[in-house]
């Protein structure tokens, strides 16, 4: 056992080294494709936490003053419920700690802001659910009714804030997702063709293997791990530049205006972590799919 | 040990390559097939290590029907026959010991194994002491004794030699012969093709005659022609 992991390394090593412009070729295509794969899912995280508060089809925000009793609060309660079945389809409160939470998401990118904000002054937030989304004349007229209530901070309609934030969350999604797909293939096939080439450059060792009764799986090995390196490498590549890039990230959005509604739109819950791990497990998985169809292809060389 | 029944190979283009053969080979034989190029040699050396699988007919080896022999049991087949070749096949990048090793190596050997039988059949093919060497700093008759060197290390039950020496001077040709009789000796099967007819003619063998795919003579301690 301990001979056959040698001489599988030993092979391994070997023919990365033959092959060095392909496997560089096909470490960096591996690793763009994977990096843009990896911006797509933090950058709809982003958007996520900026479209938190929207969550559960809440569609109308009305924010209570900070301080307020129950009593206070009861009004507006009572304003909400009568429209019941109405207008409205349903709708929650957010207390302090809710709200601190949705500060946290809302501010991410802000620590400055976000420090300002405490129990003591935070805005506390009723969540409404409309019966129907799209009748925004209805939206609007609540909206001014509930203005006029008293401790009413503010009303924000959800169309205001994420007709923009939707158009910009389905553009990156529909064409970062298309080029990240198109070069993941473009990855998978050059680690298909290297794999080829250097079944090609070892055609009569192949051929010596299988005629002094070598397994095909045993003659396979070398060719998928040096796959599995390639899209393993190209993993570990585009972690860290996706890494690199969200830091950047987050400390210039720290930079941006409190109103620019920009703030939400970094990762820092440790999300970038996971992706890094997804990155690699997907790069390993499209090494070794793309070296093992080719060494299965080309065996008979 | 290997029994040819009614076979018959034939190629896309049409070619019969090999036509109703049959015939057995005995265990520790020493067999020739002579016949013009083209005649089915190689097609025959290759249908016994399942290079090849004829249309028709059945191809016995080691008491076994290798015809309908799953794919994945080959690799078992073939480490009891060992192959020589008229251009050698020896890896250019390894040495002689590496080259002999990695016929152990890649059917999952240890190493304490291998660093044993190496010597041990280097000796015996007359290249002690060579085993640095890579092949291009070596003879063409040394050449074919590494490779033979490799064939015989597992110590297979079955030889099969192509044209072994189809690229060698007559004197070097007879020291392979004598290498072949000699590995022979040991039990194991020889089964040669070749176009020289001095070597048929003074070994004094069975010769097995093939012409267009026809098996044309079966004649114990034959010449050539």
């Amino acid at each position: 056992m301990i001979s056959r992991i040698g001489y599988l390394l030993r092979e391994t090593g070997a023919s990365l080294q033959r092959n060095i412009t392909l496997t560089v070729a096909a470490i960096i295509t591996a690793a763009v494709s994977l990096l843009i794969f990896g911006l797509t899912l933090v950058i709809q995280h982003g958007f996520d936490n900026l479209l938190a508060q929207w969550e559960g089809g809440v569609e109308m925000i009305v924010y209570v003053n900070a301080g307020v009793d129950d009593a206070q609060r009861g009004v507006i309660e009572t304003a909400l419920t009568q429209q019941e079945g109405i207008t409205i389809d349903s709708w929650r409160y957010c207390d302090v700690t809710c709200s601190l939470g949705d500060a946290d998401r809302l501010f991410a990118g802000d620590p400055q802001t976000r420090a300002l904000l405490d129990a003591t002054n935070i805005p506390t937030q009723f969540k409404v659910v409309p019966l129907d989304a799209t009748e925004v004349d209805i939206l609007s007229g609540l909206r001014d009714r509930y203005l006029e209530l008293p401790n009413v901070n503010s009303v924000q309609l959800a169309e205001e804030q994420l007709d923009l934030i939707s158009r910009l969350q389905g553009f990156v999604s529909t064409y970062t997702t298309g080029l990240w797909v198109a070069l993941m293939a473009a990855a998978s096939l050059l680690i298909w063709n290297t794999i080829r080439t250097a079944m090609f450059a070892r055609r009569r060792e192949i051929e010596v293997m299988k005629l002094v009764g070598a397994t095909d799986w045993f003659i396979r090995l070398p060719f998928m791990l040096e796959g599995l390196i390639h899209g393993v490498a190209g993993g570990a590549i585009a972690s860290g530049a996706m890494w690199f890039i969200n830091d950047r990230w987050t400390a210039g959005v720290a930079e941006f205006p409190v109103n620019s509604g920009m703030t939400a739109l970094v990762v820092v819950d440790g999300y970038e972590w996971r992706v890094a791990a997804i990155l690699v497990a997907f790069g390993a998985l499209v090494g070794t799919v793309g070296s093992g169809t080719a060494a299965s292809r080309f065996l008979d060389v | 040990m290997i029994r040819l029944v009614n076979v018959t190979k034939s190629y896309s283009n049409e070619v019969v390559a090999l036509r109703d053969a049959s015939f057995e080979v005995a265990k520790g034989e020493f067999v020739f097939l002579v016949g013009p190029s083209g005649s089915g040699k190689s097609t025959l050396l290759r249908l016994i290590n399942r290079q090849e699988r004829p249309e028709l007919g059945e191809v016995w080896v080691a008491g076994r029907n290798i015809v309908d022999m799953p794919s994945n049991r080959v690799p078992m087949l073939r480490r009891n026959i060992g192959n020589v070749f008229q251009d050698y096949k020896l890896l250019t990048n390894k040495t002689v010991f590496e080259n002999v090793a990695f016929a152990l190596e890649v059917i999952g050997r240890p190493r304490h194994v291998i660093d044993t039988q190496v010597p041990t059949v280097l000796e015996l093919v007359g290249l002690a002491g060579k085993e640095d060497r890579f092949p291009h700093q070596l003879s063409g008759g040394e050449q074919q004794r590494v490779s033979i060197a490799r064939a015989f290390v597992n110590r297979p039950q079955i030889l099969v030699a192509d044209e072994p020496t189809g690229n060698l001077d007559p004197v070097t040709g007879e020291g392979i012969m004598r290498l072949l009789d000699r590995i022979n000796t040991t039990g194991t099967t020889v089964v040669m093709a070749t176009h020289d007819q001095r070597i048929v003619d003074s070994m004094r063998r069975r010769v097995i005659q093939l012409d267009r795919g026809v098996l044309v003579r079966d004649q114990s301690r034959g010449v050539y022609s």
